[in-house]
């Protein structure tokens, strides 16, 4: 049973997404509880497959029973099983988080609205997974599809910025298309592993070169990284809570991981960084991406944009530290797409308890917050913590690697960003707090004391976020352990 | 900034074609896509999956788990256009407009005032119902059977001609779109609920995909066709063609549904009324 694992982690969201829409028309409370189990069977398969390869090495699997280049294949290492287990937890998380805001606010179309909610996961798991290059682009197209519906759910301006979001997002899946396409063209083959033995042999060839920088930008644009960023600030904060809650922690992540494997494991260490020589240009775009971001950030009056400009930050940290070309660098950049999908999941999941219980949360409208929602702020706290790098939290064990991998490669302009955003997120996350918890007592007069009657969101909203902000300890606890099993064996000896 | 979009784009373009300066020539049987993975696919396709048609078999067989995500593509197409443009009786209309199923005759009600629902010989309809047109109706309701068998074909001869699951679902559900313009949406939903085009839409895709379950549960890899036959008593290389059959059928179902789902929604504003 065990040599099916990777079969089920995209076949069960899947058939289990399609029965949820039917049962959103037949028996819709049936709707949570089915998708529950679905995303639960999902999460524990994603466990064991990473156990399994732990103990004992990659998997692959063969899809329809074809050997690679002619059918699909499945690969797994270390890298994606960490992935893997990083979304399907996240998403079983967020599934439990999520259904109270659900319920509330789609009503009348719950089985699509969940239905969705779990071809996004599959689309996410499958992209993961897959060993193939076209088979990505696939689940690419299923993942967006889902989020561009998901986002112009919000209120307001939500289906104009999804709208911009269907564009941009567009273009980037199509330069990924015509990169595949172009090595196709030049390699006839499609399949990961079997690309990268072809390719060994055409590193002077130009149509390759083209190839490889079309795919990149396409990613970076479904990234958003720096300049290429300007559809996800509206896109994800016009979005309603429940929805961005799931897309903000783990699209941006799941497209880090897929530049991270294309580059690593298709065209291979030597050709991206000895042969075409781009990696000083890229990490000065994430040292602009960070800089920028972190301004930007500062610039906002709202925290859950603000939390978005937060993510363009951190999209500059990793892909920075990826393009860092050394093993520090490199462990710092996988250890905070780990780290960053928990940061970040819990920081939408509680602006979404506030959102489940405010009108907004625009900094005025935060106004003693403290008192009513201490739980949710209490989550907050320890993710914000996490976000500037306070140590036992893991966002600090990530930033470490991160700076170490700065300072051997000499890239002291990227070393600088990194201390400069941290301590705007400091600054960030402090107006925010002291709004929401000192304001309190100074604003209100003696006559009239301040309303503290506790108005805490649904239990359960508020459990799966403590359970998040705990595992944000816990990770840090056992970076040691994550880097020496998880982290090192992916990356190749060539970096030493 | 018009300008920079411009140029950017004229840049892009122009290294795009300058790299297609070391592509193969057209039709090179030496082009690394001949050579490769392409051989074994036109050489072996009728040996090992018993089907004359080498697209067919590629698509539907050994990159069958591609064409799953496909069908699935276009399933979360049509059930995001449900999600963002049905309306449930939000916005009704200050007037409200009854036809007489009868005699033909419209009544137009004043909201609040006394309204003939009760009565059965009456159904609703919107302001911008005309009457049908007896050359269009009846051409129309003369050429639907026949598209349709005709889509059954397509989607039946996938494995010998052009054809199969995509193109037969869209052909079957143009037929049925035929019928909701050339005579109303209401008729057409009388036919097929927008219940069951959901329960449809979730079927087909279930159908590929249960398939690809139905062979793990048989003991093979997922989507395993050869694993079923023991299940159609048959050779493991002739069960991978009716696998493959299986496949198309429930793709042919689910784009049906999802066509005539997305056109509903589109051409009534997600208000299921008359429509166009």
């Amino acid at each position: 049973m065990t040599d099916h694992l990777p079969a089920f982690i995209v076949a069960v969201p899947l058939l289990t997404a399609f029965l949820v829409f039917a049962l959103g028309w037949l028996r819709r409370e049936l709707c949570f509880p089915v998708g529950l189990l679905g995303l639960g069977l999902a999460a524990w398969s994603c466990v064991g497959l990473l156990l399994e390869v732990l103990g004992s090495g990659p998997v692959t699997y063969r899809l329809g029973g074809w050997e690679a280049p002619w059918g699909i294949e499945y690969f797994v290492d270390t890298l994606n099983g960490m992935v893997l287990a990083a979304i399907s937890v996240s998403a079983f998380i967020h599934w439990i988080w999520s259904a109270p805001a659900v319920k509330l606010q789609f009503q009348d179309r719950l089985g699509a609205i969940y239905g969705l909610q779990l071809l996004f996961v599959t689309g996410l798991l499958g992209m993961t997974i897959t060993g193939d290059a076209f088979n990505l682009y696939v689940l690419l197209e299923i993942a967006s599809i889902t989020a561009y519906a998901l986002i112009a759910m919000g209120e307001q301006r939500a289906a104009l910025s999804s709208l911009n979001y269907v564009f941009m997002g567009t273009v980037g899946a199509c330069f990924y298309l015509l990169g595949v396409g172009y090595l196709y063209i030049m390699t006839g083959t499609l399949n990961m592993a079997d690309l990268a033995r072809l390719l060994t042999g055409l590193h002077g060839s130009r149509a390759i070169q083209v190839a490889f920088v079309i795919t990149m930008v396409g990613l970076w644009l479904k990234m958003a990284f720096f300049p290429l960023h300007g559809w996800l600030p509206n896109a994800y904060s016009h979005a309603p809570s429940p929805v961005s809650a799931l897309i903000a922690p783990l699209m941006t992540k799941v497209m880090v991981y897929v530049m991270i494997r294309i580059d690593l494991y298709v065209f291979g260490p030597a050709y991206s960084f000895q042969k075409l020589g781009m990696d000083r240009a890229v990490v000065w775009l994430a040292v602009i991406a960070v800089i920028m971001g972190s301004i930007m950030a500062l610039a906002q009056k709202n925290l859950k944009r603000m939390l978005t400009y937060v993510i363009l930050v951190e999209v500059g940290y990793m892909v920075g530290g990826f393009w860092l070309g050394n093993r520090s660098g490199m462990t710092g950049a996988i250890l905070h797409l780990l780290n960053d999908v928990f940061m970040t999941l819990g920081a939408f999941m509680a602006v979404g308890n506030l959102l489940y219980r405010l009108p907004g949360c625009s900094f005025g409208e935060l106004r003693d917050v403290f008192s009513k929602m201490p739980f949710s702020m209490g989550a907050l706290v320890a993710t914000a913590l996490s976000i500037v790098g306070v140590p036992p939290t893991c966002g600090f064990f990530s930033k470490w690697y991160l700076l170490l991998g700065a300072l051997e490669a000499g890239q002291y302009g990227f070393l600088i960003a990194l201390i400069f955003s941290s301590l705007i997120s400091v600054v960030l996350f402090f107006r925010v707090f002291e709004g929401a918890f000192f304001r309190a007592q100074t604003h209100e007069n003696a006559h009239h004391q301040p309303d503290h009657t506790m108005e805490e969101a649904p239990v359960q909203m508020v459990v799966p976020l403590l359970v998040v902000a705990a595992g944000l300890v816990a990770l840090g606890i056992f970076s040691a352990e994550i880097v020496s099993t998880i982290v090192e064996p992916v990356i190749p000896p060539a970096f030493f | 900034m018009k300008l920079l979009g411009f140029l950017i784009v004229l840049i892009t373009g122009a290294v795009l074609i300058w790299a297609t300066g070391e592509f193969p020539d057209w039709g090179d049987p030496g082009s690394p896509a001949s050579v490769h993975v392409s051989p074994r696919y036109i050489e072996k396709t009728l040996e090992e999956t018993s089907v004359p048609n080498a697209v067919t078999s590629v698509l539907a067989d050994y990159r069958g788990f591609d064409t799953m995500f496909e069908t699935t593509v276009i399933f979360a197409a049509g059930i995001s256009c449900f999600m963002l443009l049905r309306l449930f009786g939000k916005e009704r209309p200050e007037t409200l407009h009854y036809r007489h199923l009868l005699t033909g005759l419209t009544i137009r009600v004043r909201r609040r005032k006394q309204s003939p629902e009760q009565l059965e010989e009456f159904e609703p309809m919107d302001s911008l119902w005309t009457p049908h047109d007896l050359i269009l109706r009846t051409l129309c309701r003369f050429l639907i059977p026949f598209i349709q068998l005709f889509a059954l074909y397509v989607i039946a001869h996938g494995h010998h001609s052009p054809g199969g699951g995509f193109q037969g679902g869209v052909i079957l559900g143009a037929s049925l779109i035929l019928l909701a313009i050339s005579q109303d949406m209401q008729s057409a939903l009388k036919r097929i609920p927008e219940r069951t085009l959901a329960m449809l839409a979730a079927l087909g895709v279930s159908v590929y995909a249960g398939t690809g379950a139905l062979c793990l549960v048989m003991g093979s890899n997922f989507l395993d066709y050869a694993a079923l036959a023991g299940l159609f008593r048959v050779d493991p290389v002739e069960a991978r063609s009716l696998g493959i059959f299986l496949v198309e059928v429930g793709v042919g179902i689910a784009v049906m549904a999802t066509m005539i789902l997305i056109y509903h929604n589109l051409a009534s504003e997600g208000r299921l009324d008359e429509g166009l």
